[in-house]
């Protein structure tokens, strides 16, 4: 547990750390999407402007294509290009390429395309009512264990709905292209999170027609968040087929507004919940979920989203029968991604909302309620997986006594008797598995290696990439300490496929979970093999062996097993758990909610570096809370979101402030951080607005017209 | 349409388009690479520099508007006093996420402690409320700048 600093801070500072927009190549050119502006439609003309010299255009289009036209992805369904037909607001049609930019973009403006319009799905909240728009594999967790239902139960039953979230990272999608015709090799450089998944994307576009393919990411990459795990593979693909075609290094650069219009996004979801409850016992006794995502026009990573979403979708708590359905729901929409959490956020959005319903119409205080309703040590998942440890209820418990959770709730209830404006504070709790889903770690077989130099300079080679979450800082100090070598002589390279070996993709909570403690055991290994104590000096010792490499492979656990069918078995191998207390203040002239504080207690077993730990749970956190309460995505008529100016952002002014901690736990063990700190603290803003007025929501975000209409629905307008 | 500016505080001219932005002519003709574009559009902060002493968002500036005028840029500011001890508080804090904004944060920070400096954290909040950071959740950004104003007075502002 130490606070080492990161490597990249200082040059990231100053500005001299580079994105790929500083990257600069000779002879390079310039490329651009142009995509469709209908819904849906057939794509009847395009017209190139007649005041450009069309020959000093490279244009690439699906006839283009060398290779294969399907983007490969969980589902491989989508194109790098629309084909005659258009499906999506932001499907790509072409892309062109120029030397000169203000051309280029001029060229872009003038271009014309004609369609003739069809109907399409566009109303969110109406394609996800509607179960004739599913489409793809349905997934069904059957934990019905066939309790009666006494006459007495209560029945519950909400429909929830979440929106569209934008992952805003801040440096919007870019990639260069680089192509040798000479060697037939492809060098792509880009902001990504999968280094390999982006070189299967370009050896599908190209087929046979290259020898070989080289992905580098850049040195910085300004954010990720779940959006570069998949659009980098059909950015790259498109920006190699013009560099293939012109000959020429290619740049693209998306502007905000293009990437809000094209790129991937978190799943808008529909979950509805019914559940029984005995008002004798208080205990939930069954929960059936109807759990729907909108997946967009093409499948592509959904059915992964769609799974980790299920096997969270009923919470934190014991219940002996539960149902849960899962299904994709078509629209014509972008095809939606991976965004932390990954489908974790809305279902916890829907149980804690659900919960807060149930124990209202108990008339218990929900804390109670919750109490007697969640996970402990030996209890089950519907899964069948039992329950290691004890520390989402020591979160609960922590969380309600850290934040004065009972006093706050007994005193806010007398305030808001006498005040037209309100204050409120709301619980909630979550979890997330660490690492791919089921048997996906011991099919991703990832691999790690180890350079040790002759002065003992440790390079760590992976393919995980930091994109601010500290990841190689972390990496390199759980090398450092776990031998005992100093951590300024240890070192992780930048990801190149060609360099590096394939530790997997930066995605799911992995890349300490997974590959962090891949690097501690194997620096375990490589002390005992040598028998040494301390490596700077067995080194220098024994300078003949060195430098040296040395390479693990990811062990599964062979005691679990988790079968893909019927979703029983082990889920995950390890959960990161979490509690939440919000409290905020109601504007009732302005249907506005102000949020003052946020408390979140986690457990992420073993916390390597507290400061890096802490920053990133902090800004996971305030993107959740934005996601319950400010951001907003139109439901209907995508493609009117343009920019930062439509699709706002919490800036300093905004924001409550934030309270984070960790348990601590003997775990040796450091679990997933990335997502978890996203999966909770939306719905405790619900429920802090839920306990300060009465009122209750069944979506998000919180922002005055969501409140204003669940007002004039439950007539208290 | 030729134009004179201090950069850095260098005297540079240059000739071209008067509407080009400021943001193009530092990266594009100046090779200022620590000048980000994000959102384009003045929303965002990631491409601020001091125009006159003043933070400005460079995409929404033409630049005519910087004929006569002093330029600082993130990396300009990084080699006088208070970028040194701004830098120092990020690294120190371990606040720095992505990185993309910071720049920004930099020019704006520089700015707060150079104008006003007490360590207050509405004060702060105000000060940086036009820079966006979607990775950080602003906590450690806030103790960055609070720690250098800190740090500033106990040097007698020798700024």
């Amino acid at each position: 547990m130490k606070n080492e600093r990161k490597f990249d801070a200082r040059p990231k500072v100053i500005g001299t750390h580079k994105f790929v927009d500083d990257y600069h190549y000779d002879g390079m050119i310039y490329g651009a999407l142009i995509y469709s502006k209908v819904h849906h439609g057939k794509i009847r003309k395009i017209t190139y402007p007649n005041d450009f010299k069309l020959s000093e255009f490279t244009i690439v289009k699906l006839e283009d294509i060398p290779g294969k036209i399907l983007i490969p992805e969980p589902e491989t369904d989508q194109p790098f290009f629309a084909d005659k037909e258009v499906f999506f607001y932001g499907q790509i049609i072409l892309a062109v390429a120029h030397p000169n930019k203000n051309i280029l973009n001029n060229f872009v403006k003038k271009i014309k395309i004609e369609y003739e319009e069809l109907s399409a799905i566009t109303d969110i909240k109406e394609t996800l009512d509607n179960k004739e728009n599913t489409f793809g594999k349905q997934i069904i967790i059957d934990h019905r264990r066939n309790v009666k239902v006494e006459k007495n139960w209560l029945k519950t039953h909400s429909v929830y709905y979440t929106p569209h979230q934008e992952q805003a990272y801040l440096e919007t999608q870019a990639m260069i292209a680089k192509y040798d015709e000479q060697n037939e090799e492809m060098f792509i450089l880009g902001t990504m999170q999968c280094p390999f998944f982006v070189k299967e994307a370009v050896e599908t576009i190209l087929g046979d027609k290259i020898k070989s393919v080289q992905v580098e990411t850049s040195e910085g990459i300004g954010g990720g968040f779940g959006g570069k795990e998949d659009f980098p593979n059909l950015l790259a693909g498109i920006t190699a087929l013009l560099s293939f075609k012109s000959k020429l290094p290619v740049k693209i650069v998306l502007d905000r507004s293009d990437d809000i219009t094209i790129t991937t996004k978190r799943h808008p979801a529909r979950i509805e919940v019914e559940t029984y409850t005995d008002p004798q016992t208080n205990k939930i006794r069954k929960m059936n979920v109807d759990y729907r995502l909108d997946a967009g026009f093409y499948q592509t990573l959904s059915p992964v989203v769609l799974s980790r979403g299920v096997l969270h979708a009923s919470g934190g708590y014991n219940i002996e029968d539960v149902y849960i359905h899962g299904r994709l729901i078509r629209s014509n929409t972008p095809p939606n991604g991976a965004f932390r959490g990954f489908g974790a956020p809305q279902a916890f959005f829907a149980i804690e909302s659900h919960i807060e319903k149930i124990a209202s119409e108990l008339k218990i205080e929900s804390y109670q309620f919750r109490k007697i309703n969640i996970f402990r040590k030996g209890d089950e998942f519907p899964s069948t997986q039992k329950i290691s440890e004890d520390n989402l209820f020591d979160c609960f418990e922590s969380i309600v006594e850290k934040s004065d959770y009972l006093t706050k709730y007994e005193k806010y209830k007398k305030f808001n008797q006498t005040h037209k404006d309100k204050l409120g504070i709301g619980l909630a709790i979550g979890y997330h598995g660490g690492g791919y889903t089921g048997n996906g770690e011991k099919v991703l077989d990832s691999e790690i290696k180890i350079k040790i130099d002759k002065k003992a300079i440790v390079t760590i080679y992976i393919s995980n990439v930091d994109m601010g979450q500290g990841a190689h800082t972390t990496l390199a100090q759980l090398f450092s300490e776990t031998i005992d070598h100093p951590f300024e002589l240890t070192n992780v390279h930048i990801p190149n496929t060609k360099i590096c070996p394939n530790s997997g993709p930066t995605v799911a909570s992995r890349t300490i979970y997974i590959v962090g403690n891949m690097v501690s055991d194997l620096a375990r290994k490589i002390k005992k093999d040598f028998g040494f104590d301390n490596l700077k000096n067995f080194v220098k010792q024994n300078k003949q062996i060195f430098p040296k490499e040395f390479s693990a492979k990811y062990k599964p656990d062979p005691n679990i097993s988790f079968d893909e069918n019927t979703y029983q078995g082990t889920g995950y191998k390890d959960y990161s758990w979490a509690a939440c207390a919000v409290e905020l203040y109601y504007h009732a002239d302005t249907y506005q909610i102000e949020l003052l504080n946020c408390w979140s207690m986690l457990d992420i077993g073993h916390v390597v570096n507290p400061k890096i730990a802490v920053g990133q749970a902090e800004g996971g956190v305030l993107q959740a809370l934005a996601y319950g309460s400010s951001e907003f995505f139109y439901k209907k008529g995508f493609g009117r979101m343009h920019g930062f100016t439509d699709y706002t952002l919490p800036t300093t002014m905004d924001i409550p402030k934030l309270f984070i901690d960790f348990i601590h736990t003997d775990n040796e063990i450091a679990k997933g951080l990335g997502e978890v700190p996203m999966d909770y603290p939306a719905p405790a803003v619900r429920n802090a607005f839920f306990n300060a007025t009465g009122i209750f929501i069944d979506e998000i975000p919180l922002i005055p017209e969501t409140i204003f209409h669940a007002m004039k629905k439950e007539k208290k307008l | 349409m030729k134009i004179s500016f201090t950069l850095n505080n260098k005297k540079v001219s240059i000739d071209t388009e008067p509407t080009k932005r400021l943001l193009d002519v530092l990266r594009e003709d100046f090779k200022m690479m620590e000048v980000k574009e994000s959102c384009g559009e003045g929303e965002c902060g990631a491409c601020t520099v001091l125009l006159d002493d003043k933070p400005v968002t460079s995409c929404l500036l033409n630049i005519i508007h910087v004929e006569g005028k002093k330029v600082f840029t993130s990396e300009g500011l990084s080699k006088k006093f208070l970028g040194k001890l701004l830098i120092d508080c990020f690294d120190e804090t371990n606040a720095v996420q992505c990185g993309f904004c910071f720049p920004g944060f930099l020019v704006t920070s520089y700015h707060y402690l150079k104008t006003d400096g007490e360590a207050n954290l509405e004060k702060i909040k105000v000060a940086l409320s036009g820079n966006i950071c979607r990775c950080t959740g602003y906590q450690k950004i806030f103790e960055s700048v609070m720690l250098a104003c800190l740090r500033n007075d106990s040097t007698g502002g020798k700024s």
